[in-house]
């Protein structure tokens, strides 16, 4: 796909502002309607996906220079998808391509963000987004064994932003500790390569398929049947993304709240320690909305007065993500008391640090976070958790910066102290 | 043009420069807008035309004022220095386009706060960008209600203060602009005016004094989309609401339901063997003041309601439209006791029974019916109509005025319409008119939906069918309708009725002597 393709669905954007909110029907209150962080925090209508869909049509058409301006609201996006999920709640058009193809025609136009480009750089020299694959501290102690040296039936990849910050080291180690605590056959690549979703929504998607190639072909030498990982991100790479490009392996992916609450379920893991906390999830966009499985499609446009496609075209609206397992683990802990914010599911808010943010514009990161942070608190709870570094991190640098008593921990962890 | 450094300047010390932006490609973002201007090459490629038909002008730079004073100062500023300036809330509809070069956007989204709900008196105050939706989820946590347009509750909770502002409850929470009281009113000079109530005690509870009265002068003939200056903050009334604090709704997108339908609310469609019966009982009804929601939907909007997919929508309107008599209506009756209810459904019934029509199986279903409900009453309705049946808009708006003309005038229309359908340039989904009632039948709208692609025939088509609808609404003297905007227009429907448009021209000229305001969808000052 190119920006080009995504002509048609680009011209199906009627302008009338339901990207920039949750869905109207789920509207509870004034304070927390929005869904878009960009638009939310910056205000211009171009931030918005309605708006940056205007904008890729006046790309197409060479209407404008790719302006360092141009390249602030282009990137001052966490490619979260919220705008997606609310335009196609009632529309038959795509939302969240278009924005994507915009950033990789810049990149292959030679316009990109300096910070982010020094991340692309790494991957290329290293196989991972930072430090290098080599890099496993993380798992220093751990009994568990290396896939590129004995096989097991399922290999646990942390993800480069775990590896990286050690602040993420302790979900990681739980959740590794749990996996043996069930007898489950679990190892890890010492040599850790990236999936490369990160480099694709920055749009850098030769890169993402390179990186992506070289993952299949490490998963396929680990010979696992399973892979499961902890990061969001790292899941809808795997098993989005790849499904959507092609280079997915016969390895079946799962995110580790899936994983948990299969072994929960199958009485492998028993949570049986009481926790007295009010707790409230996060959704993560990758684990959520962006995570539903990928439909393909190979058809056309039917010409008329109504937009049909032969065959008939099904969306991904966003609904089947990964929603339920987090919240079954959750519950089934003695004495936790989940909350659900305003924002959930399909329609949650982001935490700040997808599509690069983090790295290109941390205070605009902490600022989303701080926002979710205080819808946290607005449902009285007193612990944050969620099911992805990104989030942790993001969550729990805005707490800092802002003083924020508010706990945060990945389910992981949670779970962890209630066996 | 290129605005001189100075003046953006100017414009960026009272805005602040977060807040302001003259780059191409946000600008491009402005200038797209949510109606077909052109042809588009892709859906017809013996055009010459490679563009994809939704840009307007892109205006000389967009500002965000946050207060009453930043509007101000920005208006003042535009008079300054000979520059025209367009404001809009959620910035919907081609009402809001720019029309003319040197015109500086005035973008309200930072104007976003419910400054009051009083219960006792039954008002909210509002900035512009509050949209229907948060006042409204505000509202119903303390049984009360507000008018939300029918073009969506993404739209402005009461847009551009004045607006026509019809919609789905109209019938029982009015329309916008009955529904306005005092307005704080920026002049298309730069002077705040505070209109009713608000002018002279500093209270927000009527629109028409003891403080200056000029509804009539802020809203026209219809809203001035900006053409009269900006609004910047309004008092709306508010209505009750005998149902929940929150709608118990849930599912994923895109099937949103009640879990289940609050107690003492029914929503029903009902078919008719012909309009007059149709009308008939909508008249009953009306004037037995039983129902919260009374639209004439023809059964192609049922089905685009229903449907999640254009694909869907096909289906269940092959389906739906062997299921009905003829034209219809859904009626949400709801009771603020079990008496009440009981009494209007009562009521219901026997108007239904002395008029021939026959309840439509599936909106009985609680979960399908449930689900109509609620997107009734949050208004979520518009965009599957309208728009996503190609993303063009598509309605000819015939008439507002008492219930029979408009209703005759949408039925002469949508003979036009059936004409078109023949040939294949719009969407065959029948032609029904489809009207609706106001305050209980004191005042009625009707349009006409039709959908089309936009290649060079539908255009004309499409073109054909609104000029014999102006044709017909000034003929049967139907009333002004709220597309009227722009000289055009106006000229057309001004001699016909008693020449309000020569009103409007003084009353521009009066408030507006350098014509700063853009003036494209409203009317000019020229000299008659």
């Amino acid at each position: 796909m190119a920006l080009a393709d995504c002509k048609r669905t680009m011209e199906m954007c009627c302008r009338c502002s339901c990207c920039k909110f949750i869905p109207l029907e789920r509207i509870e209150g004034y304070r927390y309607a929005d869904v878009c962080p960009s638009v939310a925090r910056y205000n211009l209508h171009a931030y918005s996906g309605g708006g940056r869909i205007g904008m890729a049509v006046g790309m197409l058409e060479h209407r404008f220079e790719y302006s360092d301006s141009f390249l602030k609201v282009l990137y001052d996006c966490q490619m979260c998808g919220g705008c997606d999920v609310s335009c196609k709640y009632m529309m038959d058009m795509e939302v969240l391509d278009p924005i994507n193809e915009m950033r990789i025609t810049c990149v292959e136009s030679g316009r990109s963000l300096p910070v982010l480009d020094r991340l692309r750089d790494n991957l290329r020299a290293k196989g991972v987004m930072v430090g290098t694959a080599a890099e496993n501290r993380w798992a220093e102690g751990l009994d568990v064994p290396d896939v590129e040296e004995k096989k097991t039936k399922v290999v646990y990849h942390a993800g480069c932003r775990t590896r990286a910050d050690q602040e993420q080291w302790n979900a990681a180690r739980a959740t590794l500790a749990l996996l043996k605590k069930a007898g489950v056959d679990v190892g890890i690549a010492r040599g850790e390569l990236c999936c490369g979703g990160r480099a694709y929504e920055m749009g850098y998607k030769e890169d993402f398929l390179k990186a992506a190639e070289r993952k299949t072909d490490q998963l396929k030498r680990s010979g696992a049947e399973v892979v499961v990982t902890g990061c969001a991100d790292c899941f809808q790479a795997l098993s989005v993304l790849y499904d959507r490009f092609g280079v997915k392996g016969g390895v079946e992916v799962l995110h580790t709240t899936e994983y948990f609450n299969r072994l929960i379920k199958e009485g492998k893991i028993r949570p049986s320690k009481r926790l007295e906390v009010k707790v409230v999830y996060h959704d993560p966009c990758h684990l959520g909305r962006l995570g539903e499985p990928y439909i393909h499609w190979d058809g056309r446009e039917i010409p008329g007065h109504i937009r049909l496609f032969d065959p008939p075209k099904e969306l991904r609206r966003g609904g089947r993500g990964v929603y339920d397992p987090p919240r079954e683990i959750l519950t089934s802990i003695p004495g936790v008391k989940l909350l659900e914010m305003g924002r959930r599911r399909e329609y949650a808010w982001c935490c700040g640090a997808g599509g690069g943010v983090a790295e290109s514009n941390p205070d605009f990161a902490a600022w989303t976070a701080n926002e979710r942070i205080e819808e946290a608190f607005s449902t009285g709870a007193e612990a944050l958790v969620t099911a992805c570094p990104g989030c942790e991190r993001a969550f729990r640098s805005s707490a800092r910066k802002h003083g924020s008593s508010m706990k945060v921990f990945d389910i992981a962890e949670v779970l962890g102290k209630a066996i | 043009m290129a605005l001189e450094k100075g003046v953006y300047r100017a414009f960026e010390d009272i805005v602040g420069p977060d807040n302001i932006s003259e780059e191409p490609a946000i600008l491009d973002a402005y200038a797209w807008t949510g109606i077909v201007l052109k042809a588009r090459k892709s859906l017809a490629p013996d055009t010459n035309e490679d563009e994809c038909g939704r840009f307007a002008l892109r205006c000389e730079a967009v500002v965000l004022p946050g207060r009453t004073e930043e509007v101000q100062a920005t208006v003042r500023l535009c008079n300054n220095h000979g520059l025209k300036f367009k404001a809009f809330s959620t910035g919907w509809i081609g009402g809001n386009m720019v029309w003319e070069p040197g015109v500086i956007q005035i973008d309200l989204r930072r104007m976003n706060r419910i400054l009051e709900i009083n219960e006792k008196n039954m008002y909210a105050v509002i900035e512009p960008y509050v949209i229907g939706a948060q006042l409204q989820a505000e509202l119903m946590k303390i049984g009360l209600n507000c008018n939300i347009t029918g073009g969506g509750s993404q739209t402005s909770a009461l847009p551009i203060a004045a607006h026509w502002g019809t919609g789905h409850t109209a019938h029982s929470t009015s329309n916008g602009e009955r529904s306005l009281l005092a307005l704080e009113w920026v002049t298309p000079q730069g002077d705040v005016v505070r209109t009713g109530s608000l002018g002279s005690t500093g209270e927000w509870f009527c629109g028409d004094g003891p403080g200056p009265s000029l509804r009539g002068v802020v809203r026209g003939s219809i809203t001035p989309f900006s053409g009269m200056g900006v609004y910047t903050k309004a008092a709306t009334k508010i209505y009750h609401w005998p149902g929940p604090a929150t709608f118990p709704i849930e599912g994923a997108s895109p099937s949103y339901r009640p879990s289940e339908i609050p107690p003492r609310f029914i929503i029903r469609y009902f078919s008719f063997p012909t309009m007059e019966s149709r009308a008939e009982a909508m008249r009953q009804i009306s004037e037995s003041e039983i129902a919260f929601e009374l639209m004439g939907f023809p059964i192609a909007m049922i089905a685009s309601n229903m449907a999640t997919s254009n694909q869907e929508e096909r289906e269940l309107f092959a389906r739906l439209s062997k299921e009905v008599k003829g034209p219809g209506f859904i009626v949400i009756i709801n009771g603020s006791s079990d008496r009440e209810f009981a009494y209007r459904t009562k009521v219901l019934k026997a108007i239904i029974d002395s008029t021939g029509g026959t309840s439509l199986p599936a909106m009985e279903d609680p979960a399908i019916g449930g689900a109509q409900m609620w997107r009734f009453i949050r208004i979520t309705a518009s965009i599957r109509e309208t728009f996503r049946a190609t993303g063009d808009h598509s309605g000819v708006f015939p008439g507002h005025n008492e219930f029979v003309p408009v209703v005759r005038l949408a039925r002469d229309i949508a003979k036009v319409k059936r004409e078109l359908q023949k040939k294949d340039l719009i969407l065959d989904d029948g032609a029904e008119a489809f009207p609706w009632t106001e305050e209980y039948g004191n005042l009625a709208h009707a349009e006409v939906l039709y959908r089309f692609s936009a290649n060079p025939a539908s255009l004309d088509g499409v073109k054909h069918l609104n000029e014999e609808s102006v044709k017909l609404a000034v003929n049967e003297r139907a009333g002004v309708p709220f597309f009227v905007t722009g000289d055009e227009l106006h000229d057309i429907f001004g001699p016909a009725a008693s020449n309000y448009h020569v009103w409007l021209r003084r009353i521009k000229k009066a408030f507006d002597p350098n014509g700063a305001a853009d003036s494209g969808s409203y009317i000019t000052a020229r000299d008659e």
